[in-house]
């Protein structure tokens, strides 16, 4: 079958096997991911000093719950999800609501939803459903549209109400994440760029009064990230050690399995977002500058689909999902080298921890649905439509 | 819907993602450059950071050198013992460990109150003390018990030991833990950093520190964040302080010791020919074990409020009139001067009048005519009040001077004390006063202002006695020289006084105690034809009261102990090429014959047997020749003792089995098997 075109790639004509999505299916971005996750899984063994257990199996097992999910979800035509896009929306506020009610008190922060089967972090959720409103809600806006303040006021709430709920959680990291997946996608849909530095600089003049609305432990933070050294066995003791650990892998790095911060435990909670030091430790700059190439490989796909996309909905979701992907991994690293504040974000597809995983995998299952149906043409009223 | 619309937009899309991408790569692009700032130009400076992290450098105690007497005999030694230590996080229930414990060892309630703060305090994997000290078989029976001890464990612990316990403690001294004060005096000794170091105290124990102390291991360990140990990287073993051998004879020590029975003050033995000192008691004494455990409260209280003072050593720090010993310094001085001769003798009526003032004899009725050998011999103090009169004080500083008075010996010991020989000059110093002829009186009995150590009258009989040779006293045999080549180098020196002179005065003390009416004629002794010659002095604490001595009070057991005269004698034996000098001072003890000459005579007479020629003292103890390399704790010593606790715990305890070491044994094992002799 060959697509020409609008009127044979219309959704509603859109119809592919089985076979044919598995044959369009993009299995070099899959080799990528797979790739960076089995380097974790490595770094994982070394980093319990050279065994599967604790984290290395766990994780494993995850990467393959996970890596179902991404098939399921590439496999399913995404245009269902324009359809639903806001009801999703939906449902992870009203999950975000239930954690600020019922939620579990986890790490000193309360993230955790219990659904009687599985525990829930609605703000991994919240991830991707807010990516998904917003494409919908830009998938038929014009240029005008976009460069117009009250048309931008919903999608701005849209990405204000999660946030707020986020940080009472509180969780700085993910809000972070979400207002700044929300900026690049105003970024690319053409909102005027003085208008984000209008935001920036109300926002600055707002931070002393957010100031007092941040918890002790987040004002903590920015000030051990001010200055580390004031606190050494404090506050600032992991990031002192984070910058240690990195440090001392220089060129070559000290080799597998031969991390000594690692294995003696200087870096506590160095299986989940503190794991890139290991990498780094190990392998040197060598290895954690060709990890960070790998990353940005990834990232390039991910735009690289996104413009291969035939519909301003893919496209979107394609970039707003890969630039999530991209934050993931320029704060976690800049956080454990010192160059921003420990917010709590963990290095993707490498850190120990399953909801994470789960949601990026979900996201590049989205994108490898995007790149199946790159020839598919969504109307601007495609939202609307009935199958 | 306009294709324009669907253009702009695409267009705008296309340009700002790839703005967004060159953000990205710039992005990229700073955290590659931190990474090349941390990995690379600060690489080093991190892992440096990283190895801090990661090892922890240990100093290891050093055996301290052994310290033996002239024959070999151990005077101080290390031995190990054991102490019981609690991991907390092996023991699932300390409290249930601990009451298990108590039941096979009691703890006092202070112990068992640290022990819970420490609990409470450490880390789980810290070592808490819970007792120490332990011999092997203490060790091997928490062993047996081990599963109703659980958590506890018993360590290997150098202790050091004195086997000659209160017998040697002023000679030989005594190490106890630091406190603030000597970290303040040393404060660049790498060992006083290290918990556990014991620095010595008192005798040759703190002289000889430096020599004894050794150097310490390091031990070099990686460890994780809570500082456990996970392996060990690099080992220094500590060097082991040198052993030395005094010239100290332990039998004669204890002999001495126990020849001064109650009385406090000093007894001394040296050989007159070397300056080597074979006993140096000081009593009453104490035990030098008491304070390798940090020494109770109460025992320490009883040794500070004890009016004889047994802290003190008296051998060299007690300053005392020498007395009628004297007399001795004066002949001498009398003699060399030309105011006597052997034949000149001076009428003694009991008493001196010096203007308005009486010297009394000790002798009411007086003594008549006496030669010098008499006057010794009757040790008259009028016939040296005639004397000091006609020789002045001067000549007689410069004899006592010459016989060493008012100088230190240099023996070794820290705290001697000086004595003092009083001239014109030095009292017009010290009272702004001329000097007087009841001075010189004073002066010729040896009372007054003149006060001598018991080492320094030892080290003037001794130079009487062996022909005017001066002498250094030495508490360390010097393995370099052989006894006779030192008797030969002192022979060469120049004689202090004429020979004649010297024999005059031997002759006096002769009488003294061989003369039926000689003061110490009672203390005589003959062992196998070798007789002791002296002299005793008895020296006023306080004034005898015109009073007193018209009531009659003049019996020395009549007055409370504390204002008894001392009693000292001086002698040396045999009178014919004399060997050893001894110097005997009994506090309060009453008077000279009667106090100290029989406690004299019992050490010389155990020391005439001991050493019954002068080639008998020629053989020394080398420590040199005498390895001991094993003396620090490692690892095969552990395993070696678990291996025997095994056996113990198989068969019961029988000493002949265990006991039964072979030549080629190591000395720790003999160590070891002696602790479970005993």
């Amino acid at each position: 079958m060959t697509f020409y075109k609008d009127h044979n790639c219309y959704w509603k004509n859109y119809r592919l096997t089985l076979i044919e999505k598995i044959k369009r299916f993009n299995y070099k971005f899959l080799f990528l991911i797979c790739a960076v996750v089995f380097i974790g899984i490595g770094v994982l063994y070394s980093a319990a000093n050279g065994s599967w257990h604790p984290w290395a199996d766990k994780q494993l097992l995850r990467f393959f719950l996970s890596l179902s999910a991404l098939t399921v979800v590439s496999l399913i035509n995404y245009r269902l999800w324009l359809k639903y896009a806001y009801w999703i929306y939906g449902i992870g506020i009203l999950l975000l609501l239930g954690v600020a009610v019922f939620g579990h008190v986890g790490m000193g922060a309360q993230r955790w939803l219990n659904l009687g089967i599985v525990n829930v972090q609605p703000s991994e959720v919240m991830k991707i459903a807010l990516v998904l409103a917003l494409a919908r809600y830009f998938h038929n806006a014009t240029l005008s549209d976009v460069r117009s303040i009250q048309y931008m006021i919903p999608p701005a709430l849209m990405m204000i109400f999660p946030v707020g709920l986020i940080m009472e959680q509180p969780d700085l990291g993910t809000s972070l994440m979400l207002v700044f997946v929300t900026g690049a996608i105003f970024f690319v849909v053409g909102v005027q760029i003085w208008k984000f530095f209008v935001v920036i600089a109300g926002v600055s003049v707002c931070i002393p009064i957010i100031w007092t609305f941040l918890h002790d432990y987040q004002k903590q933070r920015v000030l051990t990230f001010l200055n580390p050294e004031n606190d050494p066995l404090g506050a600032g003791y992991h990031i002192i050690q984070s910058k240690i650990t990195i440090g001392s892998g220089g060129l070559f790095g000290k080799g597998f399995m031969e991390s000594t911060q690692s294995r003696l435990n200087f870096l506590p909670e160095k299986q989940t977002d503190f794991i890139f030091t290991v990498l780094s430790e190990e392998f040197g700059f060598f290895g954690s500058t060709a990890l960070i190439g790998l990353y940005f490989i990834i990232i390039l796909y991910g735009f690289y689909i996104g413009y291969r996309s035939n519909n301003f909905f893919g496209k979107l979701l394609a970039i707003g999902l890969t630039v999530n992907f991209a934050l993931y991994v320029f704060i976690n690293i800049g956080m454990v080298s010192g160059l921003l504040p420990v917010v709590g974000v963990p290095l993707p597809l490498i850190s120990y921890g399953g909801t994470a995983m789960l949601t990026l995998f979900v996201g590049f299952g989205l994108i490898e649905s995007v790149y199946i149906n790159r020839e598919m043409v969504i109307g601007p009223n495609g939202a609307n439509e009935d199958d | 819907m306009s294709l324009l619309w669907r253009y702009e937009r695409l267009h705008v899309l296309y340009k700002r993602t790839a703005m967004l991408i060159g953000f990205f790569f710039i992005l990229v692009l700073i955290l590659i450059a931190r990474l090349f700032y941390l990995q690379i130009i600060e690489g080093e400076r991190y892992l440096e950071l990283a190895d801090k992290n990661r090892t922890a450098v240990r100093l290891t105690l050093p055996a301290r050198g052994y310290i033996y007497d002239r024959n070999g005999v151990k005077l101080a030694e290390n031995r190990k013992t054991f102490q019981a230590v609690l991991i907390r996080e092996q023991a699932p229930d300390y409290l249930r460990t601990l009451e298990n414990f108590q039941k096979l060892m009691p703890l006092s309630e202070e112990e068992v109150t640290r022990i819970k703060k420490e609990i409470k305090q450490k880390r789980p994997f810290m070592p808490i003390r819970i007792k120490d000290n332990l011999t092997f078989q203490e060790a091997a029976l928490i062993q047996m018990n081990a599963p109703d001890l659980m958590g506890i464990q018993t360590e290997e612990e150098i202790m050091r030991v004195y086997p000659l316990g209160e017998y040697g403690a002023h000679v030989v001294g005594y190490v106890s833990l630091l406190t603030d004060r000597d970290m303040e005096k040393n404060p660049d000794s790498p060992l006083l950093d290290l918990p556990g170091y014991r620095i010595g105290r008192v005798g040759i124990e703190e002289a000889q520190e430096s020599v004894l102390q050794g150097i310490p291991g390091m031990r070099k360990t990686e460890i994780n964040v809570l500082g456990r140990t996970v392996r060990l990287l690099e080992e220094e073993k500590a060097v082991k302080g040198k052993n030395m051998a005094l010239t100290i004879d332990a039998r004669l020590q204890e002999e001495a010791t126990k020849a001064m029975g109650e009385e406090a003050g000093a007894a001394i033995v040296v050989d007159v020919q070397t300056g080597d000192v074979l006993a140096l008691v000081s009593t009453p004494s104490f035990d030098a074990n008491l304070f390798t455990v940090p020494i109770s409260t109460k025992t320490w209280n009883a040794l500070i409020k004890n009016e004889k003072n047994p802290l003190q050593n008296k051998a060299v720090n007690g300053q005392y009139s020498p007395g009628s010993i004297f007399k001795l310094v004066v002949a001498l001085a009398g003699l060399e001067s030309g105011h006597i001769t052997p034949e000149r003798k001076v009428y003694c009526s009991g008493r001196v009048q010096i203007g308005k003032q009486y010297f009394h004899c000790w002798k009411r009725g007086g003594h008549g005519h006496l030669t010098l050998e008499e006057a010794l011999m009757h040790s008259c103090d009028v016939y040296f009040y005639q004397l000091a009169q006609e020789i002045g004080p001067d000549k007689i500083a410069e004899v006592a001077r010459r016989l060493g008075f008012g100088e230190l010996t240099g023996i070794g010991i820290t705290g001697e004390k000086k004595g003092l020989v009083p001239t014109r000059e030095w009292k017009l110093k010290r009272y702004d006063d001329g000097w007087r002829l009841g001075d010189t009186l004073n002066y010729s009995i040896g009372q007054g202002y003149l006060t001598a150590t018991p080492i320094q009258l030892t080290r003037a009989v001794a130079e009487i006695a062996n022909g005017g040779y001066p002498l250094e006293m030495h508490l360390i045999t010097s393995p370099d020289e052989s006894r006779t080549d030192k008797v030969n180098r002192i022979k060469a020196q120049k004689r202090l006084f004429q020979t004649s002179h010297l024999r005059l005065v031997r002759s006096g003390m002769n009488m003294v105690v061989n003369q039926r009416r000689g003061t110490a004629y009672y203390s005589r002794i003959d062992v196998d034809g070798q007789k002791m010659a002296g002299k005793t002095a008895s020296t006023q604490v306080r004034r005898i009261t015109m009073k007193e001595r018209k009531a009659g009070i003049v019996s020395q057991k009549d007055l409370p102990w504390k204002y008894r005269d001392h009693g000292l004698f001086a002698a040396f034996a045999p009178i014919e090429k004399p060997r050893f000098a001894v110097v005997v001072v009994a506090e309060h003890g009453g008077g000279g014959a009667s106090a100290a000459a029989p406690i004299a005579a019992r050490i010389m007479r155990e020391a005439l047997r001991l050493y019954p020629n002068d080639e008998s003292l020629n053989n020394l103890f080398n420590p040199d020749i005498y390895p001991f390399s094993d003396d620090n704790l490692n690892d095969s010593d552990k395993a070696d003792f678990k291996e025997k606790t095994a056996d113990l715990q198989d068969t019961p305890v029988n000493a002949s089995d265990t006991f039964i070491t072979s030549q080629n044994d190591s000395m720790a094992d003999t160590q070891k098997t002696d602790e479970v002799a005993q």
